[in-house]
């Protein structure tokens, strides 16, 4: 019983990274349409440039975190108006192919870089273990966690309350209304890609913190952000933050009780699942199916 | 129709003189691999050009074929005849079961679940250790007994003449396929899935048929890549056969069958020059998969078919006729 109270500690603190990755992706993906397979890239590079600016300039972590957020913000809206503006009308092909080649071209280019070092990125806190009962948490990862509301929260503040983020929820309602209205679409596309490629690079750099970050990660992440935006329900909210906490979990108890080396798994197993039996994801905003 | 078929004649004629004309281990590899990345830019071609569905999973079938054929030569000893052929169609089996289940989805998704096949796949290759040998891939894979009394460009002439029957195979199906009607009505899928549908095509069953003879195809392509490389580890179902076989689909134009044998010269010829520098030759990969789509939607022969009928437009009004009739034949 102890040990299952941890996995599922383990597991919930997972599960809000994958959530928070996944928060973009759903962004990108469930509401702009554009199939991201360059998302774990971005990922990636929140985490590359953390450890940079940490370890190499020397900048504390939260001055580091803004600046990698302000970063990773003009990288998103400049991939948005030079490539994925450019394909937004002819479907999605174009866009996953393009993405594709994004991604290939961004794990190289860094590799060139940086190499194939596991890198880490210094964290605030310290590591010390906390213990709450059975449980034993280390003060890093509940930092990091702290960290991750903290920026779901701002997105959804952002979009629920700010007049940038009532244009984002009319454009994906209507375009031709909210063009109609006086809104510039073209601006709302790249705010809400740059969005979504910030909230990528703040989980990358908080992973990073804890684990290690490293240039061939991004296919991974983009598989599980994937997985989570497929169970939750296409540009759900609610159904990102749900999702990536069922994935964290199931992957903690699969990896606890049956094995290690097939953790991955899960997600995939997950995905199958879900667009047989339950296409439209547990929170889809849309009566849209798969 | 008959541009692509004579073509298709004329490549085969001429890869068959290569190995008279070349007496040159290092050339006849990289003819092996050039032949070896049509095939596969063949198979993805048929799903992605002809239906319109775009696998990610291509190289689960690479990958199940690669294997059937290592496990089929090292457990019972099987000459490297049979074990092609039994590579291709264990992986056209696991086409129609994964088909079965990837297929009743479009769009994004099935471009998910069929690279979640090929992940699953690639993790069990990787822990399933008492079949598949987990990491360390299974190595020493049997070459024919009879060549090892000859000499190594001798072995290099058979293994491309080897591949240039499963590329004359394979240009045979697809050509078979792509001109019936079954072909037809996946491409009247491919172009607008209502209409087909209103017209009683069922878009599963049409999808299906490529999908079966695409898994077919890359399996005998794993198989011999089995054989000729001897050795087999899980990085055949890795994302880089994807991206490459990607490009050379989209280089060369998809949808056409002459395309995929255009787009793999240039990768092979691409990924030679560019030998030295890994990341950088992937890197450019990447930039070139970007600016293919911009530029160039419909590939190389896409590009040319659009100028030869804009030419034929303007050198002659009158034919407009035969302009329509290239643009069919090509």
């Amino acid at each position: 019983m102890d040990l299952f109270l941890q996995f599922l500690a383990n597991g919930l603190v997972q599960g809000m990274f994958y959530a928070l990755s996944a928060l973009g992706l759903t962004l990108i993906f469930g509401l702009m349409r554009v199939v991201n397979f360059a998302h774990g890239e971005f990922y990636m590079m929140g985490g590359l440039l953390g450890w940079y600016v940490t370890s190499r300039l020397g900048l504390d972590f939260f001055t580091g975190l803004v600046l990698v957020t302000l970063v990773m913000a003009a990288f998103g809206w400049l991939v948005d108006r030079l490539l994925i503006e450019r394909v937004r009308h002819l479907g999605e092909e174009p866009g996953i192919l393009l993405t594709i080649g994004l991604s290939i071209f961004l794990v190289n280019t860094a590799m060139l870089i940086v190499g194939t070092a596991p890198e880490k990125v210094a964290g605030p806190v310290g590591n010390a273990p906390l213990i709450f009962g059975p449980i034993v948490l280390t003060k890093l990862r509940l930092f990091a966690v702290g960290c991750c509301a903290a920026a779901i929260v701002a997105a959804h503040l952002l979009i629920r309350k700010t007049r940038l983020g009532r244009a984002m929820r009319a454009t994906f309602q209507d375009p031709m209304a909210a063009r109609l209205a006086g809104i510039n679409t073209a601006r709302v596309y790249a705010s809400t890609f740059a969005l979504g490629t910030t909230l990528a690079a703040i989980s990358g750099m908080l992973l990073g913190s804890i684990y290690v970050v490293q240039v061939s990660v991004g296919g991974v992440v983009s598989l599980k952000a994937f997985v989570v935006v497929i169970l939750g329900g296409m540009g759900s909210f609610a159904g990102a933050i749900v999702g990536g906490l069922v994935l964290g979990i199931a992957e903690a108890m699969w990896g606890g009780y049956l094995s290690t080396g097939l953790v991955d798994i899960v997600g995939f197993v997950i995905v199958i699942l879900t667009l047989i039996f339950r296409p439209y994801g547990l929170f889809s905003t849309r009566a849209e199916r798969a | 129709m008959k541009f692509e078929r004579n073509a298709l004649f004329a490549f085969v004629a001429l890869a068959a003189l290569f190995p008279l004309l070349v007496r040159d281990q290092y050339l006849l590899h990289i003819g092996i691999m050039f032949l070896f990345y049509a095939v596969l830019g063949t198979s993805l071609n048929l799903v992605m050009g002809y239906v319109g569905e775009f696998s990610l999973g291509q190289t689960a079938f690479l990958g199940i074929g690669a294997y059937t054929a290592a496990l089929l030569s090292q457990d019972f000893g099987l000459p490297l005849w049979a074990t092609i052929p039994a590579a291709g169609l264990v992986s056209a089996v696991f086409g129609l079961a994964i088909g079965a289940v990837t297929l009743r989805l479009q769009g994004p998704f099935f471009v998910i679940v069929t690279l979640a096949f090929s992940e699953v796949l690639r993790l069990i290759a990787n822990n399933w250790v008492s079949l598949t040998n987990g990491p360390m891939g299974i190595a020493g894979i049997a070459q024919p007994a009879f060549l090892s009394h000859e000499s190594p460009l001798f072995a290099k002439t058979l293994y491309f003449y080897l591949m240039l029957a499963i590329v004359a195979l394979s240009l045979y199906l697809s050509y078979r396929f792509v001109y019936s009607a079954i072909g037809r009505a996946a491409v009247t899928v491919r172009e607008n899935r209502y209409v087909a549908q209103s017209v009683g095509i069922r878009p599963f069953r049409y999808a299906m048929i490529a999908f079966v003879l695409g898994a077919l195809l890359a399996g005998m392509a794993g198989g011999f890549y089995a054989h000729y490389i001897s050795v087999v580890d899980s990085e055949i179902f890795g994302f880089s056969f994807v991206a490459t076989m990607i490009i050379v689909v989209l280089v060369g134009g998809k949808g056409t069958l002459v395309g995929p044998l255009v787009g793999s010269l240039l990768v092979t010829l691409l990924e030679e020059y560019l030998r030295d520098a890994k990341e950088l030759r992937l890197s450019i990969f990447g930039l070139v998969v970007m600016a293919i789509v911009l530029f160039l939607p419909n590939g190389l022969m896409g590009f040319l078919a659009r100028r030869r009928e804009q030419y034929v437009a303007s050198e002659s009004p009158p034919q407009q006729v035969a302009a329509t009739v290239t643009r069919t034949a090509a």
